[in-house]
Formats: C-alpha cells, structure tokens, sequence
C-alpha cells in the first residue's frame, strides 16, 4: 500500500511539472509571429514596438513577439539555438555575406525574389543595398542598414598645422605619416588588443594588393596564404611599424583606449570603422573629424575604391510556416514611415526616407553615400568569413603590426595554424 | 534484523533521489558528455560527426595548444616562488612582533580581499603604456628607458600577469603561514632565545620546519591552482599579445565560445584534465614520508 502511494505520488509531481512545462502554449487559435535580433538599443526598441502594435491592428488573430538578444552571444550561440529549437523565429536579423550563405545552406533562408517585387518593397530599395544578399541570382534579405567597418579618420587640425593633406595613394601617406611624425606626433593610433580592428584594416590593404578574389580564396582556404601577393601586402603593414608610424602599445590596448587617445589629439590617425562618429560627437564635440578611404595601393590587383563594410538585414525562416504573413511585416518595417521613426531613434536604416538628409551629420551622410556608390564592398574577415581562419588571419596581422614577426614569418605559421581546418 | 524483503523498497531510493539527480545532472552528466563530445566534430548546434581521435590528434598538432602548456608551466614555478615562498617570508616577518607588524599584516592581506576582476582591471591601467602608473613614475624619475608597453611586449607580458597574481596570493598564503605559525607554542622560541638564537636563525630552523605541512599543501594549492588561472589571463591580455599568455583555460573558452569548435574544445578540457590528474597523483607520490617532520 506505501508503495503504490510513493508510486502515485511520484507519478503526480511528475505530471504537474510536464504540465508546468506545457502551459505557456495557450490558445491554439492564435497565430504567433516571432522576430530575433541583436539587440538595436532603447530607442529603436521602441519603434519596433510600435510597428508591431500597427501590425497587429491590421492583422488581427496574430500576435508578434519580438526577441532581442545581445550582440555577442546573438553571433555566436545565441541566433543557431533559436533556429534549431522548437519556438524558432520566423523573421530574423542576420549578417550579409558568409553568414547569410550560411543560413542559406542550412535551409533557413526563404527565398525572397518574388516577394520583394510587390508592393511596398519594390520602390523602398535601389539596386546597390542587396550587396551580399544575393545567391545565384536569387535574394535571400531584406536590408536594413549597412555600416562601413574599416576607415582611416584624421583629425582636420593636426594635419592643417602640419601642411598634410589627406592622402589619394600609399606613397602620399607614407609621406603624412613622415611629416607628422617629424613633427613629434604620433602619426597612426591603433586599439588591436583584441585583434579585429588592426585585422580589418589590414583585410582591407590585402584585398587591395592581392585582389578580392584571392583574399577570399584564402580566407576560404581555397588558396595558401603564403603567396608573393599576401607577403607584399603584410610587408606595408609590417613597413609602418618599422617606420615607427604606429603607436608602441598597438597589440596592448583596446579599441575604445585607442578612441580616447585620438580624441585627445595624441595621435593624428586613426583606423577603425564608421561607428566612431557618434563616440566623438559624444566624447570629444570639439574635434574636428575627418576621414578618408584607404589609400590606393601601388600595383594592388584589386579594386583601388573599395569600401570595407557590411551589410545587414531580415531573412525569413525558409521553415516558417507564416511566410506571406512574415513578408507583410517587413514591408510594414520597411516603409517610409516607418523607416523615418528609426531614423528619428537614432537607426539608419537603408530603406528610402530613412535618411533624414537635414538633420544627420555630414559625416555620416558621406559615409552613407561612400557605401551606396562604391563599385566593390569587401567583407571583413570576422563577419564574412569562418571565424576561426578569420582569428588565425588577424592574429598574423597583428604580429606583423606589432613588428614582432616578418610578413613571410607571420604569414607561414598562419597556415601552419589553419592546417587542420582543411579537410 | 527483521526487515522483509518487501519492507525495503523504493522509498529510500526516492527520498536520495533528489540530491542524487541534482548531483548527477550538474556534474556527472557534463563531465561524460564533455568526454563524449570530444569524439565528435560539432559546432554546439546542427549535425554531430563521429570522428573518433581526430580532435585528440589534431590537440597534439596545435601548437597554441601545446605553447599554452609552456606558459602555463612558467605561470606555475613563477607563482610558487611568489605567491608561497614570499608568504611565507611575508609570514615570517610578521610574526616577529615588531611594533606596527599588524599593520603590515592588514595591508598584505588587503589585496587578498578585492575580487580577482576588480585586480584585473586595476592592474590593466597600472600597466597602461599610454597613461599608466609605472610609465609615468619611471618617466618621472628619470628613468624613461626602462618604460615598456607591460602589456604588450611579447616577452615581458606573461610576467607583468604572473607579478599581478602574486601580489594578491602572497598575502593569502602569508595568512595560511602566519596561522600556522601562532600555533608554534611560545616556550620554544624563549629558549631558543636563550641559546642565543636570532630571529633568522628562528625563522629557517623553528618556523619552517614546524610548518613544514603547511608549505606542502600550499605548493600543491598553487600548482593546481595555477591551472585554474583564468580571470587574470582573460581581463589583462586574452591570451595577447600573439598568444604569448595564451593559458589553457583561455585558450579552451576561444576554441569553444569563439570557433565555436565544443567537440575540439571538449577535447582539450579532456586533456587538461588528464594532465591535472597525472599531477596531482604525482605530486603525492613525490611527497616525502612524514617520518622526519617536526612533531609538536
């Protein structure tokens, strides 16, 4: 009799937590919307909730769950565990490039090219935001911004009192960075601590002198990296640690210090990508920013205009039973109106009437433009390409950065470290 | 005596049942699957390929891998020296009832009491090339060529880390010394004093060898624990600079959390804990026989 009583009991609590477990899925009824993405800060928070609330006015019986997670997990662990479990999103925030190829392959990206010929999607966007998107001559995302990763931003004072213009080719920057540093100032500021942001700039040099496709071939391990094109390429990163044009400390400190010291006028130059505006208009209003796109390089295979950026977006769960359902909600995401209200929250979003031409700054105005007329964009490493080459890749940039390594040397043990991801 | 068969029944089973699961799940469970992932080539999520030896094989190729061994190793005999040996010099010290030693013991001690991210990032500024404090005393001072970037000078880094983790354990092993040493009743040190010893010859020939057991255990604690490092590592440099600190622990959390590689990482966690173990069993077997120790 104890027996079967412990049994029951066990059975019971066994039960109600199956139940516990259960309970959440409610009405059956209801059709539930559910969007991820990386986390776009209060303000645009709020826009979202309010194109939701619209949406669900128009649409009623669906509801729409927004799911905002922080950027690094989001990259990481965060967007595959959503996709592979059992509540998976139907629209979703993803990178262009390598990782929308990704997706792709995995199933997890709805093709697009019919949907976005109808209404509300065809007027909003122009032929150059769907870089990235594109797989065999089909579209895979709805763009929502673009960022420019990697340019070099000087400040307009020291180069004036020093006679120094804003370099069109290598050897003209090499030039600025003699004048400067005669004249006791640090020419180049760069905050590698953590790999990225020398490994941008430097992808950026190696597609120009190697060529895009080489750079992604290697990056691909289609190609070994030790090649005459790639040791010329780390041989200019290589000569300006040489020439003593960059800061001692380049391996040691992190981005945001090496901000703060071209902030204060300790450095003349600083590359790194377009996100730094708002960080000065913030922390140094009194600076007189400019920029310029990396220098053409002599004899680079590539092409001497390109734009080191990425492009982001929406893809549909190709999974998602709620297709033209998901679609009507990126129009409604993508229209002009909308499109305003994020600019408004501070966004800039791709679509038309996301720029508010009067009220954005000059800087970001021509970065915007920089991205949109370039005739190239190149992927930077760490969102185009296997993460694990792409940390190899600039963990030899930076020893030739930090003048610890020659480029022959760092770009041999680059592929002595990758060799075991070629199978 | 008497309990039938039937009396002993489910019920024991079902009242263990809840530590036992919660034990099980929290730390049998990962450790087997942890063993078992690292026969697999798997990325966390999608598909899992068997492929046998293959991550063992290619940990014994990755020269990051096997490199993190070294600094760990240096990390190590660095840290005994720092950590116990000036502990217990540190515990020596204190012990000798000058006029204002407990003070001293506050202060040492002080570090101890500061969570290890907090010394991280503390020490990270003191080492800043740019505005940190040692650069600027020693620029101050005149000695502008013994500045150095501490931080990011392959050959120098590891050490600059290494001090840090000694400036906060040698006043926790001079407390786990100066315990032991209150202990050392008073009378043995009057004769000694009698005898006409001095206070050094009271420290390496009275001190140390009553606490003898003490030094032993704390050695062990550093050796093991040294392959616990990791929040030092991972604040002050991420294994930089070009993986000159690179420590098993970091290196591990990049291969699983920043490749994205849980089979291979699962099986360097394998291998760092194979290799702890081989320690620890050999660190007992070295251990002398008890015989000669100081018995009190």
């Amino acid at each position: 009799m104890k027996k079967t009583l412990t049994v029951l009991a066990a059975t019971l609590i066994a039960a109600t937590a199956l139940a516990g477990c259960s309970g959440s899925s409610s009405k059956k009824d209801d059709i539930t919307l559910r969007i991820a993405m990386v986390s776009p800060g209060e303000g645009v928070i709020k826009v979202w909730e309010q194109i939701r609330d619209k949406y669900e006015d128009a649409h009623p019986g669906i509801k729409v769950e927004l799911n905002y997670q922080e950027d690094a997990i989001y990259q990481s662990v965060g967007l595959p565990n959503l996709l592979s479990g059992a509540n998976a999103p139907d629209i979703y925030f993803e990178w262009a490039g390598e990782r929308l190829r990704n997706r792709i392959e995995g199933g997890y990206a709805a093709d697009l090219t019919e949907a976005l010929k109808q209404e509300g999607f065809k007027d909003v966007f122009s032929e150059g935001d769907f870089k990235g998107m594109e797989l065999d001559g089909k579209t895979y995302m709805i763009p929502t911004a673009s960022d420019v990763s990697n340019i070099i931003w000087y400040n307009k004072k020291l180069f004036a009192e020093n006679g120094v213009e804003p370099p069109q080719t290598w050897e003209q920057f090499l030039e600025a960075c003699e004048k400067l540093k005669a004249a006791g100032i640090k020419p180049i500021v760069s905050g590698n601590k953590d790999l990225w942001p020398g490994g941008n700039w430097i992808a950026h040099l190696v597609s120009r002198v190697v060529g895009e496709q080489a750079y992604g071939d290697a990056l691909q391990l289609e190609q070994p990296f030790n090649s005459p094109d790639f040791v010329a390429a780390f041989g200019y990163a290589r000569e300006l640690w040489d020439k003593g044009y960059l800061n001692d400390s380049v391996n040691a400190i992190a981005d945001d210090e090496a901000d703060s010291l071209f902030f204060n006028g300790q450095a003349a130059m600083h590359p790194i990508g377009s996100w730094l505006v708002s960080g000065a208009m913030e922390s140094a209003p009194d600076l007189d920013l400019g920029y310029f796109n990396l220098p053409a390089m002599p004899g680079g295979k590539g092409d001497q205009t390109s734009v080191l950026g990425v492009q982001n977006g929406f893809v549909i769960n190709a999974k998602s039973p709620h297709f033209q359902l998901a679609v009507d909600f990126m129009a409604e995401y993508s229209s002009p109106e909308s499109s305003k209200q994020l600019a408004d929250a501070g966004a800039m979003p791709i679509a038309k009437g996301g720029v508010d031409t009067e009220h954005t700054d000059a800087l970001s105005l021509s970065l915007i433009d920089m991205m949109k007329s370039s005739s190239m964009v190149v992927s930077p490493p760490d969102i185009g390409y296997n993460v694990e080459i792409a940390n190899a890749f600039n963990m030899a940039v930076s020893q030739v950065l930090g003048g610890v390594k020659t480029a022959e040397e760092a770009l041999a043990e680059l592929d002595k470290t990758i060799a075991p991801l070629k199978k | 005596m008497n309990r039938s068969k039937g009396k002993f029944g489910i019920s024991p089973y079902l009242f263990v049942a809840p530590s036992a699961l919660l034990f099980g799940l929290t730390i049998i469970v990962p450790i087997v699957l942890t063993f078992a992932f690292s026969f697999y080539d798997w990325n966390g999520f999608g598909t899992m390929t068997f492929i046998g030896f293959d991550n063992y094989v290619r940990a014994f190729h990755d020269r990051v891998y096997l490199l993190s061994y070294w600094h760990i190793f240096i990390y190590i005999v660095l840290t005994v020296i720092l950590e116990v040996f000036c502990g217990l010099l540190l515990a020596g010290l204190i012990t000798m009832k000058r006029r204002g030693s407990a003070w001293f013991r506050v202060a040492f001690f002080t570090p101890v009491m500061l969570p290890m991210i907090v010394v991280s990032y503390l020490w990270k500024f003191v080492y800043n090339s740019d505005f940190g404090l040692i650069n600027a005393v020693l620029g101050s001072v005149g000695l502008e060529s013994w500045t150095r970037v501490w931080l990011g000078d392959p050959k120098i880094a590891l050490y600059a880390v290494t001090f840090v983790s000694g400036w906060v354990y040698a006043g926790y092993y001079m407390t786990i010394f100066y315990a032991g040493i209150q202990r050392i009743p008073n009378d043995i040190y009057e004769s000694a004093y009698l005898d006409g010893a001095t206070d050094r010859d009271i420290f390496f020939k009275i001190k140390i060898p009553m606490i003898r057991d003490l030094v032993d255990v704390a050695i062990m604690l550093c050796v093991l624990g040294g392959f616990q490092a990791f929040d030092l590592f991972y604040v002050m440099t991420n294994g930089g600079p070009y993986n000159s600190t690179e420590i098993v622990t970091t290196y591990i959390v990049k291969v699983v959390f920043s490749n994205m590689s849980v089979g291979y990482g699962s099986a360097l966690a394998v291998l760092m804990s194979i290799v702890i173990a081989i320690l620890g069993i050999l660190t007992n077997k070295l251990k002398k026989k008890e015989s000669d120790a100081l018995e009190y």
